[in-house]
């Protein structure tokens, strides 16, 4: 009779190797790694320590790391898909008696099965928030972060007490046979040698690249079928949240809006009007969303320093800056010192050459060097020196 | 020691993280649950079967010179579409922000698969001429 859960030497195909799951592992680990170090720098941007200071150059600097943070994650979808694949026979491994050999086994299973849930939470729900699609009721960002950490976590776990298989899996060619494969496996390969398996895996993984990564980088744009954002919109680029979908249109729109400049008891307000008539600055910045998409444009408007002078505020100080959206999140956010200070931080009125849209954030918005979009504040209603 | 030195950083980058999960409160902890057990049971229990018949099936009804054509084909098209669900179904599509999802994501779709199907073919047919050039005196 045939059962209808396989055992491990059950699987015979030469391809289901140490010998492939290292090598393909290492890029994975290499993916994981960049998704990981430009995750915690997108997520310090937008909740600083006090005691941390992130650079305003290069000004590309974010539109590149997240670029590359959302690259990375896609690359290792096939290359996840392929290294589970080569090691699915594990999962019906033999369970030890012996107690010693058993809480060890389980311990393996369990930093196993916390690296597979993590790295395909990362995955899943990375892709889903580059196309604004939240199938679920958590909190994307802080989760998104939180099981980042635990993922890379169980991968240096992982990468422990594999250390002498990958050692061995290296040390040799990719064909040879490893001594930690399976006893049954077949001698030759009637489909695919395991290097025409590892050449599939590239392809595989550059593919997917090719066919995402246009939003991030506009020479891909035309072959990135995929591709979350065209790159084009109101002005020549994309729009992240529209007014309407935050209901800010009416008070944006309002004729007697204001801007409040606040430092303790210094206020200043000031029309549309008397902002244009300070004098203007113009910057080619872009603006690089965490979701990945990023693009340049060229921004006029006043430098957030001069408008700190106009409350007695020193160029570089702590603000809080507020939107007039009465819904929607990053109503409210915080610019640190050295992007206040920075010559390029401008409260922009006027992109690519007109009057900014109500989508890009009409009358006014934040444009600053190497922040994520999120933090470049639209319909800006008020700008206040922290206490 | 180096050994030691990965265990004990994950070991703690990993309790950070479980930490910081925990922090966001008991909701969010069981929806974040669903969506971490979900990926291994979609895993284990959907793909890798799927995978695993369709390779029985291919390996049994394709010519040798075909097989490694066909396997790079379908996981090229087949992990390419799953990580492309979200465009493909335009589930985030919003009707007040058109610059949003603004491609044409099922034409898209039919032209990566005809890349990979003509790529399959040729690859294909490449295999089989060399497999007929070499069969009288294998040297491979």
């Amino acid at each position: 009779m045939r059962q209808l859960i396989p055992a491990e030497d059950d699987f015979t195909s030469r391809l289901r190797s140490p010998a492939v799951a290292a090598r393909i592992g290492r890029w994975l680990g290499i993916c994981f790694g960049l998704a990981f170090v430009t995750g915690v720098y997108s997520h310090f941007l937008q909740d600083t320590p006090t005691w941390l200071t992130l650079p305003s150059r290069p000004v590309n600097l974010y539109r590149w790391s997240q670029g590359l943070h959302v690259i990375a994650g896609t690359a290792a979808v096939p290359l996840l898909l392929v290294k589970l694949w080569t090691v699915y026979p594990k999962l019906f491994a033999k369970i030890p008696r012996e107690k010693r050999a058993l809480a060890l086994h389980g311990l393996e299973r369990l930093s196993i099965a916390v690296l597979v849930a993590g790295a395909t939470f990362e995955l899943a729900t990375g892709l889903a928030n580059s196309a604004q699609w939240y199938p679920w009721s958590f909190d994307f960002r802080s989760t998104h972060y939180a099981v980042g950490w635990i993922t890379v976590g169980a991968l240096l776990t992982h990468i422990a007490v594999k250390l002498p298989v990958i050692r061995a899996a290296f040390g040799s060619d990719v064909e040879a046979p490893q001594a930690a494969d399976r006893p049954g496996m077949a001698a030759t390969s009637t489909g695919l040698s395991r290097r025409g398996l590892l050449r599939v895996a590239w392809l595989a993984a550059g593919v997917a690249v090719l066919a995402t990564a246009g939003s991030a980088v506009p020479l891909l744009r035309k072959v990135s079928v995929f591709g979350v954002r065209s790159g084009d919109g109101p002005q020549d680029f994309p729009v992240n949240h529209s007014a309407l979908s935050v209901q800010v249109t009416r008070l944006a729109m309002d004729p007697s809006y204001r801007l409040k400049l606040v430092n303790g008891d210094v206020t200043h307000t000031l029309s549309r009007a008397q902002l244009l008539a300070l004098p203007q600055t113009a910057r080619t910045l872009p603006i690089a969303c965490v979701e990945g998409w990023s693009a340049s444009a060229d921004w006029t408007g006043v430098r957030m320093r001069e408008l700190l002078h106009l409350v007695g505020a020193p160029p570089a100080v702590d603000i809080v800056i507020r939107s007039l959206q009465p819904s929607g999140s990053y109503i409210v956010t915080d610019m640190p010192a050295n992007f206040t200070a920075a010559d390029d931080t401008l409260l922009a009125l006027k992109v690519n050459g007109e009057d900014l849209s109500i989508d890009h954030g009409f009358p006014c918005r934040i444009i600053a060097p190497a922040r994520p979009g999120v933090l470049q504040t639209k319909w800006v209603a008020s700008i206040e020196v922290s206490a | 020691m180096m050994r030691a030195a990965f265990l004990g950083a994950g070991l703690l980058l990993a309790a950070f993280g479980a930490y910081s999960l925990l922090r966001l409160g008991v909701g969010n902890l069981v929806w974040s649950l669903i969506w971490l057990i979900g990926g291994v049971i979609v895993n284990d229990a959907l793909i890798a079967p799927v995978a695993l018949g369709a390779l029985a099936l291919g390996s049994r009804s394709l010519p040798p010179w075909a097989r490694g054509p066909v396997v790079a084909g379908a996981v090229v098209l087949g992990s390419v579409t799953l990580l492309a669900v979200p465009v493909l179904g335009r589930f985030g599509a919003k009707p007040d922000n058109p610059s949003l999802l603004d491609r044409s994501y099922g034409v898209g779709w039919l032209v990566l698969a005809a890349v990979v199907l003509v790529s399959v073919l040729a690859a294909s047919l490449a295999a089989r001429q060399r497999a007929m050039a070499g069969a009288p005196g294998d040297h491979g």
